[in-house]
């Protein structure tokens, strides 16, 4: 019948009206991201607070857009002083090579994704500024701590058995 | 009260409706889109964003008026009053009942469609003063449907026209007063004769206030905003708010026309005379209904080609109109009387 598609149309656009919104009312209410959604590079820290970056430049080297840029003093016991970790967002593509070849695990990318700013001065910031760099044995020592902790569970489970 | 005194109350009332309601209009039309395209519409401003539209008026009187440096001036100012003001004159003969009507013109149907009618002149104007190839377009092709759809809209009133025997407004509703057998309201859209009538009307109406599958004038993909683009301000909000308000206006006339004015079946008369604010109520709430039929059918058809919207006017929908005159004059003066007193 000729018309029919007409019709059918206006039954599928009312079925939707019925379905209610499929939109989230944004600033209010917000989507919950994927686990592995790249957003803005973060440093990330010891349980103590100090951060785990050790100022190896790798990630400098890797970046792709050339927006990672290191500002940091030797001291005479080899340890590093990171004057200023810098990072021009604005320029991030958000490709996460950084973050993998980061052979410490000392960065990420976050769930950050509110990233307008109204000063365009404040597309570049410092990730990471006047701290210590963490050394390898402070590295080390973590990670033997960190073994030591998830050792106890096989005993249990072979006591158990 | 003195005749000058009512008719300017009349007047300022009519303004009232004009622009309480396309303030309303607008915040229905967003939410009815919304939710046809399964969204919310409007939420922010004011709860579920009723208030929405009133800052959007607050806008447009403040913002700045702007007029393009090749503008025939004259003419571009002229063109939104050209465009508003007839559609201002077509609340003239709308009865809202039996008593709340500004006038009771005998020719009122045709008074009305005559007065939109004016409304695509005002569009070329717009078009054509702002000095711009969208605009130009926009109004070209306004006035190009015009001619192609006046016909059929006003020859698909006339049968019924010939059932009421009347073109007063008031007249036709009091025709369509009381039921068929206490049950079926006697309105004209419950004859089977007059059903191929209102789809013409209901399609040639559409065209007439630039809705979506039709507008042709402002289709955003092709030309930006067609006749509007150079408009800004209240100049733009007249354009605007005449669109708005002969949307309305054509939906009361099909109220008027197909669906009994403002008589609900199955409840004696006199209660409209016992309970004025009944009739009116009743009017705008089914106008509304219309009102919304056609924005459903906005949210959901594509536009159509402005060469397949000219062969459906002139192809289709004339001859069309032209028998359905032809058929329910030879079944209402012919075979009727045959029958006579059977059922009408």
């Amino acid at each position: 019948m000729w018309g029919k598609g007409l019709i059918n149309g206006l039954r599928l656009s009312l079925k939707n009206a019925m379905r209610g919104p499929i939109t989230v009312q944004y600033p209010y209410e917000k989507l919950e991201l994927p686990e592995r959604a790249r957003w803005a590079v973060r440093p990330k820290y010891f349980d103590d607070g100090s951060p785990r970056c050790t100022a190896c430049m790798v990630c400098v080297r890797t970046c792709p857009d050339h927006i990672l840029s290191f500002d940091f003093e030797v001291r005479e016991d080899k340890t590093k002083h990171i004057n200023a970790y810098t990072y021009e967002i604005g320029a991030c593509m958000m490709c996460g090579l950084c973050v993998e070849a980061c052979p410490f695990d000392a960065i990420e990318m976050s769930h950050d994704y509110e990233l307008a700013v109204i000063d365009p001065g404040r597309l570049t910031e410092d990730l990471l500024q006047d701290v210590d760099a963490a050394t390898n044995a402070r590295h080390k020592a973590e990670k033997e701590h960190a073994a030591a902790a998830a050792t106890p569970e096989p005993a249990e489970d072979g006591d158990a058995s | 009260m003195s005749p000058t005194l009512a008719v300017i109350v009349k007047l300022l009332s009519i303004i009232a409706l004009m622009l309480t309601n396309g303030v309303f209009m607008i915040y229905l039309l967003r939410k009815v889109l919304g939710h046809l395209h399964i969204r919310l519409g409007p939420m922010h401003v004011g709860p579920h964003g009723i208030l929405q539209t009133m800052n959007d008026v607050i806008k447009l009187l403040t913002k700045e008026d702007l007029t393009p440096r090749l503008a025939d001036k004259a003419l571009f100012y002229l063109a939104p009053m050209i465009v508003f003001v007839p559609s201002f004159m077509a609340y003239l003969a709308l009865p809202f009942s039996d008593t709340l009507k500004a006038t009771s013109l005998e020719t009122g149907l045709l008074f009305t469609f005559a007065a939109l009618s004016v409304v695509p002149i005002g569009i070329l104007l717009a078009g054509w003063s702002s000095g711009n190839k969208w605009g130009l377009l926009g109004g070209m092709r306004s006035a190009a449907m015009q001619i192609a759809y006046e016909v059929p809209l006003l020859l698909s009133v006339l049968p019924v026209v010939m059932l009421a025997g009347t073109m007063n407004l008031g007249g036709i509703v009091d025709a369509q007063a009381g039921t068929w057998l206490a049950v079926v309201p006697r309105w004209f859209i419950t004859n089977p004769l007059l059903w191929p009538t209102f789809i013409i009307f209901v399609i040639a109406s559409l065209i007439e206030v630039n809705q979506t599958p039709f507008d042709m004038s402002e289709a955003e993909s092709e030309l930006v905003a067609g006749f509007g683009s150079d408009y800004s301000a209240m100049k733009f909000g007249l354009i605007y708010l005449s669109e708005f308000s002969n949307t309305f206006v054509v939906s009361a006339i099909g109220v008027t026309l197909f669906f009994g004015g403002w008589f609900v079946p199955w409840i004696p008369t006199s209660w409209y005379g016992a309970v004025p604010v009944l009739a009116p109520t009743v009017f705008i709430l089914k106008t509304y209904l219309g009102i919304v039929l056609m924005w459903w059918i906005r949210g959901t058809f594509p536009r159509v080609r402005i060469d397949q919207l000219m062969d459906l006017g002139w192809k289709r929908l004339i001859p069309a109109a032209l028998v359905m005159i032809v058929l329910t004059g030879v079944v209402d003066k012919l075979i009727v009387p045959l029958f006579s007193g059977a059922v009408r």
